[in-house]
């Protein structure tokens, strides 16, 4: 739980949880219903909504996770069609593709990466400034993790 | 009992004429996702140019496009998945889902099981159930990417599902099968006649297991990919006579399901399932069981 709490500090959301609905099963999290409760055996294997993983004492969020943090007030950047697909190819942002930014400007800040839809592709690690004047070629957030892994993982 | 000239045969005996098949590409759109979200306009606009299936709600098949349909963003956002166009019939079947009880037995790779958590719009529970553990990983993936909520996924046979201790409103019965020759190229090949047989024996188990954990009022659909009649019509036939269960009425396509095969004549109910012969699809059957209510 303290995992999550911390990733969502570290995009600048403020996450509450309530412990009762939230289900670790070595050291994958899960968030479960009320409804969904009664239908859950100690042998589950995956249940409602998973929210990530820590392994090695790193925590890993789900893509599900980042959709809920952009939902709330998290650091984000929007980024145009260009960048967006080259984001999802697993590539960073440059300071050129971003369209609008909310949250932190801060260098090493985590922010997600959200589509001209508005839906959230990712997140990554802003590499420098977000408001000073940088080339328009220069890596503005580092790509950390993109929606493009559900493919990665199958390969 | 194998290779082409046997099998073609029989399908003959059925009453159909063999012809190649290719089955057209097809999409799913996971409405629950993809609400107001433009989707066909979006697809269109990255080159993709969609035919709405006839037979389905939801279901296009992909005419021609410039990128792969399994990469774009809208289908790593979930708001469509790629599923063979009859194989999205079988959840359509059910009654109605809003907050029941739902049994995937054979859930793995997970295409049915989104399908269903998107008609249940992820409400009440949905059971999904694997044998092999590294098909779960699949599934999971599918979960994820299709943002499904009411799901619990457990590493078991069909055959035992009984040991959840559940009841289940709904039941889907998409079980492992010898598949068909229009979605393997080699399937002349690899199956025997004995494979065939195998594989009924094992659908019955599964049969009898899902009757055994069904609610008195519940319903269970029943489907493979195969042609093979052993796996379809003979099987429901069975499941008729030993398992208290009766064939419902399905409007959906396909042809009646066949009452007479290889000189057996089977319950006339039977032809309340539909068979599906290859052309733009793959060979499929299907078939909607409840239990039967004694008449005091």
């Amino acid at each position: 739980m303290k995992a999550i709490k911390d990733f969502a500090f570290q995009c600048g959301a403020k996450l509450s949880l309530n412990s009762e609905f939230i289900l670790n099963k070595n050291g994958r999290y899960f968030l479960v219903n009320k409804n969904l409760r009664g239908y859950i055996q100690k042998d589950f294997y995956y249940v409602g909504t998973y929210l990530g993983k820590v392994k090695k004492r790193k925590f890993f969020p789900s893509f599900n996770l980042l959709a809920i943090l952009a939902r709330g007030d998290a650091n984000k950047i929007v980024v145009d069609k260009r960048a967006a697909w080259l984001f999802i190819c697993g590539r960073d942002i440059f300071r050129r593709g971003i369209l609008t930014v909310r949250g932190s400007l801060k260098k090493s800040d985590h922010t997600l990466v959200i589509n001209e839809f508005g839906e959230c592709l990712g997140f990554g690690k802003i590499a420098c400034r977000l408001d000073e004047k940088a080339k328009k070629t220069e890596v503005a957030v580092k790509n950390i993790s993109d929606v493009g892994d559900f493919l990665r993982r199958e390969a | 009992m194998s290779g082409k000239e046997f099998f073609v045969n029989r399908y003959e005996q059925l009453s159909w004429k063999f012809e190649d098949a290719k089955p057209r590409q097809a999409i799913r759109i996971n409405t629950t996702n993809a609400k107001g979200k433009n989707l066909e306009e979006r697809l269109q606009t990255s080159g993709v140019q969609l035919d709405k299936v006839p037979f389905l709600e939801t279901g296009y098949w992909v005419r021609n496009s410039k990128v792969t349909v399994g990469a774009t963003a809208e289908y790593l956002l979930g708001l469509y998945s790629i599923q063979e166009a009859a194989s999205q019939i079988p959840a359509t079947l059910f009654t109605d889902f809003k907050d029941k009880t739902v049994l995937d037995a054979c859930a793995a790779p997970g295409g049915k099981t989104v399908q269903l958590a998107d008609l249940m719009s992820n409400t009440g529970a949905l059971v999904a159930l694997d044998v092999k553990k590294q098909r779960l990983v699949a599934l999971v993936n599918h979960l994820e990417r299709c943002q499904v909520t009411n799901a619990v996924v457990y590493n078991l046979d069909a055959r035992q599902a009984s040991r959840l201790k559940l009841k289940f409103d709904r039941i889907l019965l998409d079980v492992p099968c010898s598949g068909n020759f229009a979605a393997d190229g080699y399937w002349f090949e690899r199956r025997t006649l004995a494979d065939v047989e195998r594989n009924a024996k094992l659908q019955r188990e599964m049969l009898a297991e899902a009757a055994a954990c069904l609610r008195s009022d519940g319903e269970i659909v029943y489907s493979t990919c195969s042609l093979e009649p052993e796996e379809n019509e003979v099987n429901i036939d069975w499941a008729i006579k030993h398992l208290n269960l009766q064939v419902e009425e399905v409007d959906c396509y396909g042809q009646k399901g066949l009452t007479k095969v290889f000189g057996s004549q089977l319950d006339g109910s039977v032809a309340c399932c539909r068979r599906i012969w290859p052309a733009e699809t793959q060979g499929f059957f299907v078939c909607k069981l409840k239990k039967l209510v004694s008449k005091r």
